[in-house]
Parts: structure tokens; sequence; C-alpha cells
């Protein structure tokens, strides 16, 4: 177990935990709501991905194809059933946040119902073949993994920054009610928002079922990381996510070579809390005016 | 409705009804602030509404936008019926009477605070025609405010109250809109920014569009707007075309 | 007009009411025979002027069925004496609240019971403690054993609701401290051999470290964060112990404590001291729930709302540190809840950690409401039914709590217990917004021009002028005006009469008058200023020939004045 591989382990990781900890992130500060039904459309899209692989192509452009875009069908759902209903009653954030805990409750024991308890795995979509840089073997999956999700996420970024929807969005997150006037529809916002973000965890569960296996409650782990990482670069921020994704991937990759692999959440949760302690609102930590004020 | 007659300076094409408001009532939970309101505005008009605090100026800007707790009543944009009958939630339909060219320039500081203003500016231009035209449209709106042009790439948030009103009307003039609401232009500006608003405000070609300025201080108003109205507990009271407004009695 | 007056009685509808009693005209002087008089001859017709009496008084607003005021039943007083007041120890308070009063209409005094919660409290916890003996002897071991759970759950949710209800801390680590507690607990009496009765004592020093550590961010973070972070910690405590070895990873949880059931009992009497073990924690958890919701502390907290904290910091109120206090208090309960789990379960088991327990705790407290003791306990009886008893059923019931969860939030603002306050609320907003929809146009005063009006005779005669217009509006016809041509003094028929009685009554100012010209040739309608020393205005050029004429030229003026109001 080499420093190099470690390393490569964690970056790798980091992307993919990165792009979740992106669309929670974009998630709260455009529409408001804190999605916990992520896990729930990340192991909904792998199952997505599976499917397409059974009955369609095992091409990965296919694979990585269907995964996003289960995703973003369970983000439409999650939106029309947790955001569309109460979004402009009062207590819309707490209510908001149970209602995407009951659909995850309900749509992880559905995914049971339906696929079974047994895991599933996805096809090599990225082929099988490795490179040798600097004495370290970058295998297939971790160099594409790290390409597609620093691609799809920079393009998303980049669309943000760039069109008009991107523009809606960027103005709903800073004043909902003059948006409103401007003429952006919040309801139609919401569902671009959800697509979307629904999308980037189809796409991150794709990549990161080439490590792991695909079951219901596959997305837990994967969401706590994604929150812990969206906290700790202060929730709405998509520098302050990237930077916290990196700081983190670097903790685990230490912790694990110098403790040893079961202390690697205690010094992740110790670190973020020292995080919050001096920043409360994360690393971005400036983020929140917009929303409350 | 003689003061339409009046309205048409040196004989404009064929005037038409942009706005018609027909027994609006409006208000907020309990509270009824709109009373059966009717009201006209149009093509190539430039009205001033005039009233006291809290009665009913911005929550008339409001009704028409659709952002009330509750109103009843036909609201007429264009030939198209926007007003809804029902209690809805607040801003529910708003984009949709964007849509028909509406642009509500709201009283105070409705901005972004992180977009830039020239992003703010783009943002004002949601209807697919004026997205396509928002070059021509920002030199437009850049012609009315130059101040604008050094601080394009300024984060709203970091300008001052008169450039923030500013940026705020400018938003509303990108918008390709046939009824323009400008709500309180100069409150809160020191009286020089809020005349220089007021005349940039004057400035603007209407050419077939309308607009209508809600103010509390008549001096601003007088002889610069095709007719002024009353609005004295959330009725019109009072109609003068502007020429007249120094003669006439004022129930205010 | 008998029939008249059956005919005007509210909801025999008002249109038709017949124009026969005036539609003819009865000579006054005919029975002194006067010359050529007839008895009645046929006149104009008549409507009668209750009709829009009746019409304005009647309510316009639909009465809907849509609940009621409030009801109170009203128990008789006694006499002269004082009720007696019984007071329960620690506290000063009454038992019930009870308001005395003397009803002036019964001239009775009488008493209303306020608060009806502690009755309703009481039954339901004389139902449980007696649940045991009429259980149905198939069921009984699974609604014992579910009774047993019910009772540690809702006294863990009440714990919890102490947190996120009173304290307004939204920590989802609740569950991580009864766990950590009660293998901490399941360690100590393994590999030291504590005896069972110390268990829950170990378990609320444990419950006290934790709950101080988990609080220090609880300082510095506000809502969602916290929330967030505190799944993190539930997350970091499930995959230690799912990786230590010391905690039984290989065996799926931690188990061999001591327990407080004596194994040489019957099965039943074993699963009888569970029950009532469990009970007896439930109900020391409501007392604590009572003792901190309902004293200083929680005083102190209602004071401090959220979104009003800043407010509430500036008066004075120190509401971080009772937070801090409420959230170390309710750890220290839960960390004894834990060990009591430990001694209940002979030991404990990971899925407590799991993300699954935390979601049914939560849907315990969201489906009975926030912020109440009943919302814990009643959610929590409604969620462990389902869970526990319908175990059969397999995945089916973890979708059926979730589908009620997912309905209470989006329907309900408070759960189940806050139905009727929305309710209520629902209604007021509805009544409200109809009541101020409703006024008509004309005469009538707006509210807020009522309010600024000195002379307040004057809202009620601009209610009477515009009905008598609405009413005199009803009767212009052609025929009137054409009987006014004919002649504008003298007899005339009842509407017409009517009519010229309001316009003589009309105020000076604006009043038409007839100036002449030339007499007996030349007139001219001019309205009077009403200010002496001023001049009447000249309203119209027209010049009319004769008297009469211009009588009915001012008639048609103030007709078409009428019609146009």
């Amino acid at each position: 177990m080499d420093l190099g591989f470690i390393i490569t382990n964690a970056v790798v990781l980091a992307c993919i935990y990165g792009t979740l900890a992106i669309g929670l992130s974009i998630t709260w500060s455009s529409v408001g709501l804190i999605n916990l039904a992520y896990g729930f459309i990340f192991a909904l899209s792998g199952y997505g991905a599976w499917l397409g692989a059974q009955h369609i192509s095992t091409n990965g452009v296919v694979v990585v194809a269907c995964g996003v875009l289960t995703g973003a069908l369970g983000g439409l759902l999650v939106c029309a059933l947790a955001f569309i209903p109460i979004h402009d009653k009062p207590n819309f954030t707490v209510r908001g946040l149970i209602a995407t805990l009951a659909i995850s409750l309900i749509g992880g024991q559905a995914l049971l119902a339906i696929f079974g308890p047994r895991a599933k795995n996805l096809p090599e979509i990225f082929g099988s073949w490795k490179i040798s840089l600097a004495g370290v073997v970058l295998t297939a999956d971790k160099v594409g993994n790290v390409v597609v999700s620093i691609a799809v996420v920079t393009a998303v970024l980049m669309w943000m920054r760039s069109s008009r929807r991107g523009l809606e969005i960027r103005a709903m997150m800073m004043n909902p009610h003059a948006a409103a006037i401007v003429g952006i529809g919040v309801r139609r916002t919401g569902f671009y928002v959800m697509a979307i973000t629904g999308g980037l965890a189809g796409l991150a569960a794709v990549l990161l079922s080439q490590t792991y296996y695909i079951s219901p409650f596959g997305g837990l782990a994967p969401m706590i990381k994604g929150v812990s990482i969206a906290l700790c670069g202060g929730l709405g921020s998509v520098r302050g996510a990237v930077i916290a994704a990196v700081l983190l991937g670097l903790n685990e990759a230490l912790t694990a070579r110098l403790m040893g692999g079961q202390y690697v959440l205690i010094t992740q949760f110790l670190l973020i809390i020292l995080i919050l302690l001096m920043r409360p609102r994360g690393i971005a930590g400036i983020l929140d005016r917009a929303r409350e004020a | 409705m003689d003061a339409a007659a009046i309205a048409a300076p040196g004989g404009a094409p064929a005037k038409h009804e942009i706005l018609n408001v027909k027994g609006l009532s409006a208000g907020y939970g309990p509270m009824r602030v709109i009373h059966a309101l009717d009201f006209i505005v149009y093509s190539g008009e430039r009205v001033g509404l005039v009233g006291l605090n809290g009665h009913g100026k911005s929550t008339l800007f409001y009704a028409i936008a659709g952002l009330t707790g509750w109103q009843r009543g036909s609201i007429r944009l264009n030939g198209v019926e926007v007003g809804r009958t029902r209690s809805q939630g607040p801003g529910r339909f708003t984009h949709l009477v964007v849509r028909q060219g509406l642009a509500l320039i709201p009283q105070g500081d409705e901005i972004f605070h992180g977009l830039t203003v020239g992003e703010h500016l783009d943002s004002g231009a949601f209807t697919p025609r004026a997205w396509r035209e928002r070059k021509q449209r920002k030199e437009r709106v850049l012609a009315i405010f130059p101040p604008l042009v050094k601080l394009m790439d300024t984060p709203v948030g970091r300008l001052s109250g008169g450039e923030r009103r500013m940026v705020s009307i400018g938003r509303g003039l990108m918008a390709e809109a046939s009824l323009f609401l400008v709500d309180e232009p100069s409150l809160g500006l020191a009286p020089k920014a809020g005349k220089s608003v007021m005349a940039a405000l004057m400035s603007v070609e209407l050419g077939s569009s309308a607009m209508v300025i809600a103010e509390q201080n008549v001096a601003l108003l007088e002889g610069k707007v095709d007719r002024i109205i009353g609005m004295h507990v959330g009725k019109l009271k009072g109609e003068a075309s502007a020429a007249l407004a120094f003669q006439t009695r004022r129930e205010l | 007009m008998v029939d008249v007056e059956q005919r005007l009685r509210p909801g025999t509808a008002t249109a038709d009411v017949p124009d026969t009693p005036a539609s003819t005209w009865r000579n006054p002087l005919h029975p002194w025979g006067a010359e050529g008089a007839e008895e009645e001859i046929p006149s104009n017709p008549h409507r009668d002027p209750r009709e829009v009496w009746v019409r304005t008084r009647e309510s316009k607003a639909p009465l809907l069925p849509v609940g009621r005021l409030r009801y109170y039943h009203k128990w008789p007083g006694h006499g002269g004496r004082l009720w007696q007041r019984m007071r329960y120890w620690p506290t000063r308070r009454r038992v019930l609240h009870i308001r005395g009063e003397y009803n002036p209409k019964t001239l009775r005094r009488e008493k209303t019971i306020v608060d009806k919660r502690p009755i309703w409290w009481v039954l339901g916890l004389v139902a449980l403690l007696l649940a045991p003996a009429v259980m149905p002897a198939d069921f009984q071991n699974t609604l014992m054993t579910a009774g047993a759970t019910f009772g540690i759950y809702a006294a863990i949710n009440l714990c919890w609701m102490l947190i996120i209800g009173t304290a307004g801390i939204y920590s989802l680590a609740s569950y991580a401290v009864v766990g950590a507690a009660a293998f901490g607990t399941a360690w100590l009496s393994i590999h030291m051999g504590l005896p069972w009765w110390t268990l829950p004592l170990v378990g609320s020093a444990i419950g006290l470290v934790f709950g101080l550590i988990i609080a220090i961010p609880a300082i510095r973070l506000d809502g969602f964060y916290y929330a967030l972070l505190t799944i993190g910690l539930n997350e970091l405590c499930r995959v230690y112990t799912l990786q230590s070895k010391q905690f039984g990873s290989s065996t799926g949880g931690l188990y061999g404590a001591d327990t407080y059931i004596p194994q040489s009992w019957s099965q039943e009497s074993q699963s009888l001291l569970a029950y009532y073990a469990c009970f007896a924690l439930m109900v020391a958890a409501l007392i604590l729930y009572r003792f901190v919701d309902g004293r200083r502390l929680g005083r102190i907290l209602k004071m401090a709302p959220e979104k009003r904290e800043a407010f509430a910091e500036a008066t004075g109120v120190n509401f971080r540190r009772a937070r801090i206090w409420v959230f170390i208090i309710s750890s220290i309960g839960l960390g004894f809840i834990g060990g009591f789990y430990t001694a209940h379960y002979r030991g404990v088991s990971f899925s407590i950690f799991s993300f699954d327990t935390v979601l049914l705790g939560l849907a315990m407290l969201v489906i009975g409401g926030i912020g109440r003791a009943e919302g814990a306990v009643v959610g929590t009886a409604i969620v462990i039914f389902l869970d526990k008893v319908l175990i059969a059923t397999g995945p089916i019931r973890l979708i059926l709590i979730g589908l009620i969860m997912l309905g209470v939030v989006l329907f309900l603002k408070g759960g189940l217990f806050g139905i009727k306050a929305q309710f209520g609320a629902w209604r007021d907003k509805k009544k409200s917004e109809r009541r101020s929809r409703r006024a008509e146009k004309g005469g009538e005063m707006l509210p807020e021009e009522a309010t600024e009006t000195k002379d307040k005779d004057l809202i009620y005669w601009r209610r009477y002028d515009k009905m008598q217009r609405d009413y005199l509006k009803s009767l212009i016809s052609p025929e009137i005006i054409e009987e006014h041509r004919k002649s504008p003094l003298g007899q005339h028929s009842e509407p017409l009469e009517r009519l010229l009685l309001y316009f003589r009554r009309a105020p000076l100012a604006d009043k038409y008058a007839i100036t002449v010209v030339k007499p007996f040739q030349a007139y001219r309608i001019v309205a009077l200023s009403g200010q002496r020393g001023v001049a009447p205005r000249i309203v119209e050029d027209k010049v009319y020939p004769t008297q009469d004429e211009a009588y009915h030229g001012v008639f048609l003026r103030r007709v078409q004045d009428l019609l146009e109001t």
C-alpha cells in the first residue's frame, strides 16, 4: 500500500464525492431545500444504469446516459413531491428536509422490494487498460472517473455561469422575490435545478459503481460524505465544496496511511467540526445572506 | 375619458389600451388595501400615481404583477386577462404576467447582491426576443444611465443606493415590456439623485409602451407626465392632465 | 299588507313583491262626496320600500359548515363555596385549569375546564396500565414486546423532543447518544461485571460526557448545519462500532449484559415485568419533559422562538445557556435510557446507529407534531404499531410509515396534534378574506374611510342613503316621467311622490333651481351654490318657455343624477 496508490484513490473519491456535494450545494442555495433523498436518487440511478446495461447495451456512453437520465428523473420526482407542494408554505426548510427523508425511506424500501437485497455491479465502462505514471499505476476506471467527473462538473459550472438558465438559477439563489419580479418562475427553475442535481447524483452513482456495488441503501454512505463535504465547504458555495472535497480527500489519504482505515471517519469529523467551529458557515462562509436577508 | 385625448402628443399612432383594470380588489389576508378599482392606461402614455404612504400604490402594482395575498377583478394586459380571482401563493404566476409584457421596478432594493451590474441587466431581459437583443438594449440603458458604464463588472452589493436604484430601473428597462410600473423611484435617495433618476425615467422613449410612476412627491411629477392620478385609501381619486394639475384641487 | 309581510321574510325571496297594493290610487276625498271624485283610479306601479331594506340587511356571506367557535362544557358551580384547588406537590400548579364565572343570563355560577389535556393524559396512561389485562391471548407475546419497545422509544423521543422542540436544536444524534451509552454499559457489564441497577447510572454519566461533546458545535452552528453534522456523527458511531472488535463486530452487537428480569420467572411474568418497567421509564421521561419544558428553562426558551432570538437576547434572555442546559439534561436522560436499554435487552445491536432508526424516530416526532409531549408519545405509538405489530407485512410497513410521514409533512403544519390549530387558522383566514372582499360599490364607506371619519353618524347615514337611492332607482320608469311631464305639481302616484320627496330633501349645495329670465316666457335651470352670498351657477343654456317645462327639466336632471350615482 504505497502513498501514490492512496493519493490516487483519495483523488478519485474526492472527485466523486465532490460531484455529490456540489449537487447538494446547488440544491440548497437555489431552491432552499436540503435534499436528503440524494442517497435514494443515487441508488435509483445506479439501478437505472444497471437496467440500461442489462437491456440496452453495455456501451459506456449508454450506461452513463442511463444513469444520468434516471438521476434526473429522480430529481424531478423529489422536486414534485417535496418542493412544489410546500415551497411557499411556512416552515418550508424543516418540512422539506423531513419530506426528503420520507422519500428516501419509501424509495429505499421500494428499491429493496423491486430489485431484492442482492448487490448488482455495472460493466466496466472505461475499458480495462492501465498506464504507469511516475511509478504509480493508474487504472482505466480511476482516470476515467476523474476526467469525467471534472469535465461534467466544469461543464455544469460553465453553463451556470454563462447561460440564461444558469443566470436564472443564480438569481434565484440570491433573491427569490426579486427573481419572481424579473419573470423567473420559481417552480420551473426548481425543476431545472433538481433535474441537474439529480443528473449529477446519477453520474456519481455510475462512476462510484466502478469501485463499489449497487444496493438499495448504497446511496447512504456517499450521501453522508457528500453532505459533510458540502457542509464543510459551506452550503451553497461551489468553490467551497471543491476546496473541501480536496481537503477531506487528502485527510482520508493521510489518515489511512498514518493511523489506519478505521480512524478515517473520526479524523474527518474532527476536521469538519474544527472548521465549522472556526467558520460556522463553512469554508466559503459568506453565502447565506442572500437567502435569509 | 378626456384625459386620454390629451395624452396623445403630436398625433402618435393609434392608441390602444395597454392595461385595463376593472373592479380590482386586493389585499393581504384579512386586510383589504385596494377597493374595486378601475384604471386604464393607453399606449405611449406616462401616468403619475400620487398618494400617501399606505394608500395602496405599491399594492396596486403588486396586484397587477400577481404578488398580493389575494385579489379579485379583471386585469387585462395587452388584451390578455392576467387577473386571477382566487387567493394564490404570492408570486406563483408572476413570471407569466411578466412574460405578457410587464416590467415592475419595485420599491427599495430588490436586487441580486452577488450578480454584477452586467449580469443584472441581462437578468432583466428574460423574454426570448429581449435576450437575443440584450446587447443593443444594454447600450440603450447605459445611454440613459452613463454612470453604470464603469461599474459593469462590479457586484451590485457594493454599489451605493443611487447606483442600485439605477441598476434596478435599468433592469426593468431591459425587458421587452409594454407596461413599466415604477414604484417610488426617488424613495430613499438624496433629492438631487432622486431628480436625476426621475429625469432619466422621463427621457426613456416609450414608443407604443406605457409607464406608470408612483410617487409621493407631486412636485417631481408635475408638468412631466401626461396625467396624474391621486390615490386615496385604495381608490383612485381626481384625475387630471398634468397641465391642469396646478389648477385643480387635489384630493390627497 | 299581511301577505307582503310574509313575502318579505328573508329567504322567501324579494324579487317579486307584488305591485298590486299601490298600483291603484284611492281618492282620500271620495268618502266626503267631492264633486266628480272617483273612488280609485289605476296608477303607476309601485314597489315596496322594505324590499331593499331586507335585501341590504341580509347576510350575503355563505354560511359554510366549517367548524364552530370553541365549545366548552359548563359545569355547575358550588354555590358560594370556592372550588377545591388541588395542587401537585413540587409545583404550585393546579391539576386542572378551571375558570369560574358568573353567568349573567342564568344568574348562576359556573365552571369551565379550560385545558382538558390532563384528563386525556390520565385516561391514556390508565389505559396503558390496564392494557396487559385485556390483550387477546393470541397476540399476547407480540403486543407485550411491542408495548415494552413503545415505552423505551417513547422515553427516547420525549428526551429528543426536548432537544428539538424545546431547545430548538435540530440534533439527529439522539439515538447515537442512546447507542453510545448502551454500548458503553454493555461493555462494562460484560467485562467488569456491573450489576443491572448501576447500568442506567453509568449510562447517565456516559450520556453527560457525550452530550457535552456534541453540545460544543451547537454553540456556534445553527439549524441545518447542525442537523447535517449530527447525521454525520451518527454515521461515525455506526462505522466505528461496526469496525471495532471490542464492540463485537462479528456478532452483530454486544450481548450478555446483566438484566433486571429474573431468568427464573415464567415467560409471562417476565414480559409483564418488562412491560411495566418500560411503562415506568416512559412516565419518568414524561415527568422530565414536564419539568424541563414547563418550568424555568422552557419558559426562557419560549421567550426566544425561532427568528426572534435577537430580540430575546437584546431584552436580556440568555437563551443560549438555556439551550445548552436543556441539551445536556436531555443527554443525561438519553444516557439513562441507554443504560436501561442494555439492562432490558441484555445488550445492544448496531441497528440503533443505523440511518433507518433515526428516520423512524424522526417519523415518530413528525407524525405526532414537534414540540408537544403528546405528539411524541402518540407518534411513537403509531409508528411502533406499524413497525412491530404488522411486522409480517415486510417492507410494505416501512413504505406505509414513509407515506404517512410524507403526508403529514406536506399537509400538516404541526403534525397530528396541530390539526386543530391549523384548521382554525385556515378557517379564520378564509373568513377574513371573504369578509374583506365583500363590499358594495357606492355610498357605503370603506372600512379605512370609516375609521378616519370623525362623525360616525355619517357612516350610517350614507348606508341608509345608498339603500334609499337603490330603491328609488328601481322606481324610475317612462310612465312616471310621462306622469311628471303631464303635471309637475299636484297629486301624484306613490312612486313619483316618493321620488319627488327625496329630491326636495336634497341639501342646498348644488341643488337645482329655476330662475326667471323673463316672467311667463323664459325660465332657466341653475344650481344653488349652498353658500350665502355666492350666486347660483347656470347649468345649461336651454331656455324653457313655461314654468312647468322648467319644472320637468329640473326633474329630468335630478333623475339623471340619481341614476348616475
